[in-house]
């Protein structure tokens, strides 16, 4: 670092020069003076929010990114469950041996199995069961749990029946009279019945029809001989794997090659909409939470910066009167900075680590997987983000200080307007948007959050400015407390509307997360709520339902609403052909739209992803009729038909109108099978909560419309684990109904969203703390001035009284305005957020709108006048002398 | 030596372009000892920073020992003032997280003498302070607080020190002992001192009084006594 400057002196030639040369401050000098003015910054407490802002950024971030990670591979893993696999592959037909073998080249592990109904004797009765072959090495991904007699307490085994051997779910062996130890005949095949299925991880896989009827379970190598397969048996093959993600990675993309993208390796999330939509909001939440605890730490880092940066304006003057230059200022505040990020990085990583243990300790009772330990890369995550918040944040107010006047010695009044240069905040804005791209890697949520910080921005340099626009007034208006506080707020308009922006983000922040959690909470809880029925009933005719009504109510099981169902296809609307795409088409199939019809579903469940872009003309859907309108069904526009319904008329599903192009009052021709057709007019449109597994139907008829047209009828029932064995009773007395369970798919499910509801609550307190610390921090920034100004008041006579109060209203009126703008904020946000990322449907918060800014008042008032209260309770003359 | 050419400063003010000072010419001799008096806002203070560099002239120029500030930066200013010249403040301007010692340290640690420790020592012995070397500036009275600035003033070695009422945070009977400091340690050093006042008695102790009024020198006269008594010293010495 050394600066020669030869300058000529008139009349002198230049080797008489003097040379201006500046000694280089070597490094040992640099560093030890660095490190006295950290330890003694440290010491005056200078330092200390920015080092609590900086070590809060590292916490969270690492924390946050240690638990995601693990909770990530938690969720993973508990979704593998419900698979038994990593990844499956199934079909109707079998799959070539080479994948499978190319598959175990690369070290994955696989095995295989068939699923078929098949009827199952015993010496005394017979049953239809859901037959399902497995192989030796299944399941690849959690347990089946077996008991040892019929309807008794289970325990975990590794793999599947020996072959030779059966096991099947405990109410076959009371309606086959059979007990552990007899043979069953299965086909041709005689095999010994050895345990009981209490549990079978990917139990709701491979379509309704492999779920119709209560499990048997064999050995694949027993299936040639029950000789039940056959040319056009309907069998789903399922090919299951495991292994590491690269590998993974690696052989779906040489499936991908070899198949031209026609078979796909699917996960959970391609399995269960149900499981991968609570998976991806519970990580959108995450993600949003983290960036919201990335952005409050980088505000308080730049916040704390400024003032240690304001605060040593002085300071810098005084080394540049003693020789300093900017470049040695400058090395000399960047090895401050160094050294304080390294030991940020170190404690909060600490800490970070610990928060995280801390989580998943409470969440030890809902995880019910072995985690794997953490990666590297959360505190990768962490340290990046110290250093990029450090830089973008903390570096353009230190830097700014190099450029101080060393004139300050002479002249205190000199104003530094280079912390006030735009420059600063372009840094600060670029940083943090880069930070929560690279972060998130989603431009939606961060082009949202982006949005919603510039929108805050932007009203409220017009609100601000407005309400505290100065009025022509002279002096301080010291009279009462309420003019003494307007005025102060007058004076500090500059200052305040930075508080108010600060205070108005962090509120809106933790706003957006509080209402967004309880609406995600609330959606889950209302989607599976504790009475869900837990067994869809079908194909029952229409003079069984009063019997099968008859038979729940004796047995203390209510029944549920019975619906006619057919299949029926639009043909025309207002005489046109329609048209509709066939991803819309699917879009909505779930579990119980495809419960309705055990044919559709298996078409489903295999539609290949290369068919889906094409358009098509509408596809067959099972429709109904009722007076009633279904439970979570919505009427949008029109009216619904009620109990005086008159036949012709028709309910269609708010989008699926929206996509076919219907309205109220067109006319809809249907083909209701064998080449009749019949015409209604679409009275009402619904909204349908197609997560709530109930039966849902894109198309409801009037009633009397398609009566004696035929058709079966639809129910659902909610059986506890002690009713189970009703089942057995009821195929007996009505044989040709098929029963669907889905009590484990249930339980599955709400075992995934009570972790995910923990994680998002834990999370929420994470974001809670850094909005904390960021108040504390924007209050800290402007205490100097306050702590003088109340000061001189106190010695011009002032009361202890006045000046609390006097200080109690200035931050409540800045907390109101805060408060105001914060929720508008939070509610526009949240609009865009629900609606875009989390598919919810957004409802305005009516009491938030009173609440965000009594709250913002409330806490702005507490936390101001419990910042500045010393300024009462400490002499004026140690105030003014502390602050010179 | 210390050549001031036709120096202007202008600001710009809300009501308009402001002169404050208006076109100053002097010279200091080296060792020599100057007092800058006037009322407040005759532009004393102004006329010091500019020729300790702290400030750049709109125009005119300062010569200190033979180098034109005009022609230099900001950084080389800094590094000027780190070769050749010495503060001491009305507000004393210690760094209040540094000891007296560390403050004292502090110049000579910038010029890379591995001996700052012992040399600051010394300095803060001759003022007096030998015993309160680690005591932070809050824990020192204002006079105390000016010795430990003069001695790091001196700590530099500089050659030309420069004074803005180095007195006028201080009662009068300490600010006695500060000046008979100030001339004695400068006596010492031979050093050029030039110092801003409203003290007439501190001004007369100087070789030279220049008087400013509103921008501009309206007197500068030697004080025949301490020329007369510097000569003698010079000549006794001399001899």
């Amino acid at each position: 670092m050394t600066t020669e400057v030869r300058v000529a002196v008139d009349g002198t030639a230049a080797s008489e020069q003097q040379p201006v040369q500046a000694q280089a401050m070597t490094l040992a000098t640099l560093l030890r003076l660095a490190l006295r003015l950290l330890w003694r910054d440290w010491q005056g407490g200078e330092l200390r929010l920015l080092f609590l802002a900086l070590i809060m950024a590292v916490t969270s971030v690492t924390g946050i990114a240690l638990f995601t990670d693990r909770l990530e591979q938690a969720l993973l893993a508990e979704s593998a469950n419900m698979l038994a696999a990593d990844r499956v592959l199934s079909g109707r037909d079998e799959a070539p041996s080479e994948w499978i073998e190319e598959a175990r080249n690369r070290n994955l592990r696989t095995a295989e199995t068939m699923s078929f109904g098949s009827m199952v004797f015993s010496d005394q009765g017979n049953v239809l069961v859901s037959a399902k072959a497995v192989s030796s090495e299944y399941p690849l991904r959690g347990k089946l749990i077996v008991a040892e007699r019929a309807f008794g307490a289970g325990a975990p085994i590794d793999g599947g029946p020996a072959p030779g051997e059966v096991w099947v779910e405990s109410r076959v062996l009371p309606a086959l009279n059979a007990d552990i130890g007899d043979i069953l005949y299965v086909g041709n095949a005689e095999l010994q019945v050895t345990r009981v299925i209490v549990q079978e991880p990917d139990r709701q896989q491979g379509g309704m029809m492999d779920n119709a009827g209560p499990r048997l379970m064999l050995n694949t190598a027993d299936v040639p001989a029950t000789e039940v397969i056959q040319v056009g048996s309907r069998v789903s093959y399922r090919y299951l794997f495991a292994g590491d993600t690269q590998a993974l990675a690696n052989y779906e993309q040489w499936l991908d090659e070899r198949t031209n993208g026609e078979f796909r390796l699917r996960d959970v999330r391609d399995e269960s909409a149900e499981v991968a939509d609570a998976l991806n909001k519970a990580e959108s939440f995450l993600m949003l939470g983290s960036l919201f605890a990335v952005l409050l730490a980088g505000v308080a880092i730049a916040l704390t910066a400024r003032r240690y940066a304001e605060r040593h304006f002085d300071y810098v003057a005084i080394l540049k009167t003693l020789g300093c230059t900017s470049g040695q200022i400058m090395s000399l505040y960047m090895s401050i900075q160094v050294v304080l990020v390294i030991v940020a990085i170190f404690i909060g990583s600490f800490l970070g680590w610990g928060i995280h243990a801390l989580i998943l300790q409470a969440l030890q009772a809902v995880i019910s997987v072995n985690l794997p330990p953490a990666g590297v890369t959360p505190y990768i995550i962490g340290s990046m983000t110290a250093i990029i918040c450090l830089l973008s944040f903390a570096l353009p107010p230190l830097l700014a200080l190099r450029k101080t006047s060393p004139l300050r010695v002479l002249r205190k009044d000199l104003d530094d307007n280079t912390l006030g240069a735009k420059l600063p905040y372009g840094i600060g804005l670029i940083g943090s948007l880069v930070l929560i791209l690279w972060y998130s890697q989603d431009v939606l949520l961060t082009s949202i959050l982006v949005l919603a910080v510039l929108g805050v921005v932007l009203v409220l340099s017009g609100v601000s400015w407005l309400l505290l626009r100065s009025s022509s007034s002279v002096g301080m208006k010291a009279g009462s407390a309420w003019k003494l506080a307007m005025s102060a707020t007058r004076r500090r308009r500059k200052q305040n509307i930075l508080q108010v922006l600060v205070f108005s983000l962090t509120i809106m922040s933790l706003l957006v997360l509080a209402l967004l959690r309880t609406d995600l909470i609330r959606d889950w809880q209302a989607q599976l709520p504790e009475n869900t029925p837990n067994h869809f009933l079908m194909n029952v005719t229409e003079p069984q339902v009063p019997g099968i009504e008859a038979f729940f109510r004796q047995n203390g099981v209510e029944p549920n609403q019975f619906f006619p169902m057919m299949s029926a296809g639009v043909t025309r609307i207002n005489g046109e052909t329609p048209i509709l795409r066939r991803d819309d088409d699917e879009e909505q199939s779930n579990l119980t739209e495809r419960s309705a019809s055990t044919e559709q579903v298996a078409e489903n469940a295999e539609a290949e992803p290369g068919e889906q872009e094409r358009p098509r003309t509408v596809s067959n859907r099972q429709v109904t009729w009722t007076s009633r309108l279904p439970i979570d069904n919505q009427i949008v526009e029109g009216q619904w038909w009620g109990d005086d319904a008159q036949p012709g008329f028709v309910s269609l599903e708010d989008d699926y109108a929206e996509r076919l192009g219907a309205k109220i009052g067109d006319v809809m021709e249907f083909d209701v099978g064998q080449g009749r057709l019949m015409e209604a007019t679409i009275q009402s449109l619904r909204t349908v909560r197609w997560d709530n597994m109930q039966p849902n139907f894109f198309i409801i008829f009037s009633p009397g419309s398609l009566e004696g047209m035929g058709g079966t009828y639809l129910s659902t029932a909610l059986m506890q684990q002690e009713q189970k064995a009703l089942i057995n009773g009821l195929l007996q007395q009505f044989p040709t109904i098929v029963v669907i369970e889905i009590d484990a798919l249930i339980q599955q499910i709400q075992n995934i969203i009570a972790q995910v509801t923990s994680a998002i609550e834990l999370i929420a307190f994470l974001v809670l703390a850094c909005g904390a610390l960021v108040l504390l921090a924007c209050v800290t920034a402007t205490l100097d001035e306050r702590f003088r100004e109340n000061a001189i008041l106190r010695t011009l006579g002032a009361g202890r009284r006045l000046i609390l109060s006097s200080l109690c209203i200035e931050f409540a009126s800045i907390g109101l305005i805060a408060g105001v703008i914060a929720t508008v904020g939070a509610e526009t946000s949240l609009y865009y957020l629900q609606t875009q990322v989390f598919q919810q449907d957004f409802n305005l918060h009516y009491w938030v709108w009173l609440a965000g800014p009594i709250i913002g008042m409330a806490v702005i008032a507490a936390l101001g006048v419990m910042a500045t209260r010393r300024v009462v309770n400490t002499s004026p003359l140690t105030v003014l002398r502390h602050i010179g | 030596m210390i050549t001031i050419e036709n120096l202007i400063k202008r600001v710009d003010t809300s009501e308009g372009e402001l002169v404050i000072l208006k076109g100053v010419s002097l010279t200091v001799n080296d060792a020599e000892t100057v007092a800058i008096v006037g009322a407040s806002g005759s532009g004393k203070s102004t006329l010091l920073g500019l020729m300790a560099g702290l400030d750049a002239a709109s125009s005119g120029e300062v010569i200190l020992n033979e180098q034109r500030l005009s022609e230099l930066d900001e950084e080389q200013r800094a590094v000027l003032r780190g070769q050749l010249v010495g503060f001491v403040f009305q507000s004393f301007q210690l760094l209040p997280s540094l000891t007296a010692l560390e403050n004292v340290m502090l110049p000579i640690e910038l010029k890379n003498d591995r001996n700052a420790r012992e040399k600051a020592s010394q300095l803060l012995d001759r003022v007096g302070l030998g015993e309160r070397r680690h005591h932070y500036p809050n824990q020192l009275s204002g006079g105390e607080q000016q010795r430990v600035a003069i001695a790091r003033a001196f700590a530099s070695e500089a050659q030309i020190l420069f004074a803005d009422e180095p007195t006028g945070n201080l009662d009068s009977a300490t600010g006695a002992k500060i000046i008979e400091l100030l001339f004695s340690l400068n006596k010492e050093y031979s050093t050029t001192l030039v110092l801003v006042t409203h003290d007439e008695r501190l001004a007369r102790k100087c070789h030279r009084t220049i008087r400013l009024v509103a921008g501009e020198i309206v007197s500068d006269e030697s004080n025949v006594d301490v020329v007369a008594e510097a000569i003698s010293a010079g000549t006794a010495h001399d001899d």
